[in-house]
């Protein structure tokens, strides 16, 4: 690690850390074009239902809202994670994360509810290529989160262990990028998918 | 306790609520396809750069506009694969 700078938080604190994130934002434009190839598959093939149920048909309102306002949520609390660790303070960083990764959890039980619902309504991943084009894309997104949970328990560990220092308060921004920009990506799920499905 | 919810971020999160909301309408109400597309487009890229300059601060660092050009220019590259392929496969054109 080269010179440390006092004058701006922790995360930003070293050369190394301004690179990592940076370079994490790179990585998140990829994200968007990942994400952007899912939606442009989707939108064509969202009519082509075959003998299968239609979006319509099979979209719940309920449990939809329910994953939207979790996730708007967990996103909120992390962003006061990043707020609580500039401030100084393990403990809040760490209570913050870990509210977030129990609304993380929540939102994938509602999403896992789903996907038992689709498959128990005829409409599996091979059903039609609208099926498969939707699960497709919703599992990539709560891949993502599933990953992100993981991540952020061993993050969480290591502030434990470590304290707030440049290594971990770099760590911990990362993960607040990533999770934030899961989130974005839901707001264009919930969008374009379920609300363009149920209009 | 309130050192720890900074006002712009609860103002962030109270507004993403607000246009989630909105956004909600489109479901809740009788409108055309054309308006309910134009409101979620709205909504959705507005919450978008919402997440990205409350929460994901952005703009904070002498990187902004490497951060900004790479963002913009990964949403131009899917607008055209979205639209691109919607013409091609979808509206026949």
């Amino acid at each position: 690690m080269g010179k440390v700078n006092n004058n701006v938080p922790l995360e930003y604190s070293t050369e190394e850390n301004n690179l990592k994130i940076f370079g994490f934002w790179t990585f998140l434009g990829a994200e968007i074009m990942l994400f952007g190839t899912l939606f442009a598959s989707y939108f064509v093939l969202s009519g082509r239902t075959g003998d299968g149920p239609t979006a319509a048909e099979i979209f719940e309102i309920g449990p939809v809202l329910a994953e939207t306002f979790i996730l708007l949520t967990s996103s909120f609390t992390i962003g006061l994670a990043i707020h609580a660790m500039r401030l100084g303070s393990k403990k809040a960083t760490l209570s913050f994360m870990g509210v977030t990764l129990l609304l993380g959890a929540a939102f994938i039980s509602v999403e896992i509810y789903e996907f038992v619902h689709y498959v128990h309504v005829g409409a599996g991943i091979t059903t039609s290529a609208f099926t498969s084009a939707l699960l497709t894309t919703l599992g990539t997104h709560g891949l993502h989160v599933t990953f992100g949970l993981f991540w952020g328990i061993f993050i969480m560990i290591q502030i434990a262990k470590r304290g707030l220092n440049s290594v971990t308060a770099g760590k911990t921004f990362v993960f607040s990028l990533y999770w934030h920009f899961l989130d974005v990506v839901w707001i264009f799920i919930f969008s374009f998918i379920y609300l363009k499905g149920m209009m | 306790m309130a050192k720890f919810f900074p006002k712009g971020q609860i103002m962030g999160f109270v507004f993403s609520l607000i246009l989630t909301v909105i956004a909600m309408l489109v479901y809740f109400t009788d409108m055309s396809f054309t308006t309910g597309m134009v409101i979620l487009l709205v909504t959705a890229f507005i919450q978008a750069g919402l997440q990205f300059i409350v929460f994901m601060h952005a703009g904070e660092t002498n990187d902004k506009w490497a951060i900004y050009s790479n963002i913009v220019y990964g949403i131009g590259l899917v607008v055209l694969t979205v639209l691109g392929s919607l013409l091609i496969l979808l509206w026949d054109m």
